[in-house]
């Protein structure tokens, strides 16, 4: 058969009028001259991104935030409610002039600020003892092990019982609700001091206590303030847990009230003012990290 | 700090019989590492222990220092035993272990704070040795800032800070490259001859040894032992010329083929 065809019209005529018919699986990509393969400078993988890509990506991200926000509102109907990025702002004036906003601010900043402060000196005693001394690692891990997976928020009607409905309740949430994580993450990072480094002080006349203070404490230092930052978010879910269920003040509260009148606008702007507070204190600890610690700095 | 070098027949540093063994494990006898090992470094020496890795002369060197414990045998210096770390002994690491969150003169000030030496007394001090390292230009500077062989020098001056009666060197241009391994070879001479300090150094680095010391134990096999000890023939202040010389190379390939029996 394929010979009566070649004999009939030649063997390139066949081959072409096959092509002609069949289109080639996938166009063939030009393999560019030389060795190795090149790579898009965007997508490179763990590199450096160019200054422009990386504030032009990082705005990009926030647009498409904003973009599903305006979707979703144009769309808003019925039961789902949801303002526009406008009436929030508005929402948000209006708490700020009327003092309210201020005043849900502060109260809730109280109470974070004491919490999460007692967390964090708890923390940093037990966790640098923790990870400098091995006989109190063994005293404490197990009891911090079991503790840390009782879940702080299942403690609230414990709390609201023996502690009334005050502010110690609340504030003692935060504290049980991060001081776990903030022990065991600062003892981590206590365990990260180089051997050596505490070998060689001791070989230059250093005690063990000058160690502690001298050494190992400013060693720890970066590293604790990124625990503090990293667990604030635990302690600001500890918070809302709390305000949640009783509160006359604070941005929380803000929200359960809001959600009785029917305002979604004070309840999204309340989210915008978490989400505000968040970003700040995160850039002020690490801000405060690169100040404390140069060295550090990467 | 006189330059002239202290009687050679004061001994500082004396180890004799010293023997580290590893805990049992289940069922099986304890894992002698090193020794015995007899060992010894007199004032002003600079005295090598030179060995493949693993062969316990780290663990040797720490056990010097106080950092680890001989199981059996004694250590002394001067005379008295040694019973833990302390400033009479300063020790200097292959990785520098400077205190990367102190200035280059606040790290050579550190030994002499614990002392509790007067600030004005320890300013001094400090000026003093930056000029014997070459430093006077960056005690303000920061460890990261600074080069492999720099910092070297820097962790040298803080240990020599409090007057140690004996220096330990643990590797300590074991991460430097080839040029700047030599240049600090040349500088550690120069400053054992400039402070007769006495000094004992740890080195995978036959020829580093040979060139260095004035005599060089070599350690071979598991448990780690010293299989020779070579007296070194050539004078207290020497050239890199000397690692031409037909004796360094002798002595080099006699060490290299110590390395190269089987161990039992």
């Amino acid at each position: 058969m394929v010979a009566e065809l070649t004999s009939f019209t030649g063997a390139d005529e066949a081959v072409a009028a096959v092509a002609a018919v069949v289109p080639p699986r996938r166009p063939a990509r030009v393999k560019p001259a030389g060795r190795g393969r090149r790579q898009a400078p965007v997508l490179r993988l763990r590199a450096e991104l160019p200054l422009p890509w990386r504030v032009g990506l990082a705005g990009a991200g926030m647009a498409g935030v904003l973009a599903v926000w305006l979707w979703a509102s144009a769309r808003s109907s019925g039961a789902v409610v949801v303002p526009s990025p406008a009436d929030t702002w508005k929402a948000v004036a209006t708490a700020w002039s009327s003092g309210q906003l201020r005043s849900d601010f502060s109260a809730s900043m109280g109470r974070i600020g004491i919490g999460y402060a007692v967390s964090m000196a708890v923390g940093l005693v037990v966790g640098l003892l923790m990870g400098s001394l091995t006989s109190v690692e063994s005293a404490v891990e197990a009891p911090i092990a079991f503790l840390r997976y009782i879940p702080a928020t299942a403690l609230t009607p414990l709390l609201l019982l023996w502690l009334g409905i005050g502010e110690s309740p609340k504030v003692t949430l935060i504290v049980l609700g991060t001081v776990f994580f903030n022990i065991l993450m600062v003892a981590d990072v206590v365990r990260a001091v180089p051997q050596e480094l505490i070998k060689v002080s001791y070989t230059l006349g250093a005690g063990r206590v000058t160690v502690l203070r001298k050494v190992i404490l400013p060693h720890s230092l970066p590293g604790v303030i990124d625990v503090a930052r990293i667990n604030l978010a635990a302690g600001w879910l500890m918070l809302v847990v709390a305000e949640l269920l009783a509160a006359r003040q604070g941005l929380a509260y803000r929200i359960v009230q809001a959600q009785r009148f029917h305002q979604v606008d004070v309840m999204f702007a309340m989210l915008i003012v978490f989400g505000v507070i968040g970003v700040a204190s995160d850039l002020a600890l690490r801000w405060l990290r690169n100040a404390v610690a140069p060295w550090a700095r990467p | 700090m006189t330059v002239a070098p202290a009687p050679a027949t004061v001994r500082k540093l004396d180890m004799t019989r010293v023997i580290k063994t590893f805990p049992a494990r289940r069922r099986q006898n304890p894992v002698v590492a090193v020794g015995p090992v007899d060992l010894h470094v007199d004032a002003g020496e600079l005295v090598c222990i030179v060995g493949t890795s693993g062969c316990g002369k780290s663990t040797l060197l720490n056990i010097a220092g106080g950092l680890d414990h001989a199981t059996l045998g004694g250590v002394s210096v001067d005379g008295e035993p040694v019973i833990g770390p302390g400033p009479d002994r300063g020790m200097v690491f292959q990785g520098y272990s400077l205190y990367p969150w102190k200035t280059v003169a606040e790290n050579v000030a550190f030994g002499l704070e614990c002392q509790a030496v007067t600030r004005a007394r320890r300013a001094e001090r400090v000026r003093e040795l930056l000029a014997i390292m070459d430093l006077t230009a960056f005690a303000d500077r920061l460890p990261k800032e600074l080069s492999g062989g720099m910092r070297q020098r820097v962790a040298i001056a803080r240990a020599l800070a409090p007057e140690p009666d004996i220096l330990l060197l643990d590797e300590p241009f074991g991460a430097l490259d080839a040029q700047t391994k030599l240049a600090m070879q040349e500088f550690l001479l120069l400053v054992w001859q400039r402070t007769a300090a006495t000094i004992l150094m740890v080195t995978h680095d036959v020829e580093e040894a040979l060139f260095l010391s004035q005599r060089v134990y070599v350690m071979h096999g598991r448990p780690g032992r010293v299989v020779e000890v070579v007296d070194v023939p050539f004078g207290r202040s020497r050239s890199t010329i000397v690692k031409r010389s037909p004796k360094f190379l002798d002595l080099r390939d006699e060490i290299q083929e110590l390395f190269r029996q089987p161990t039992s």
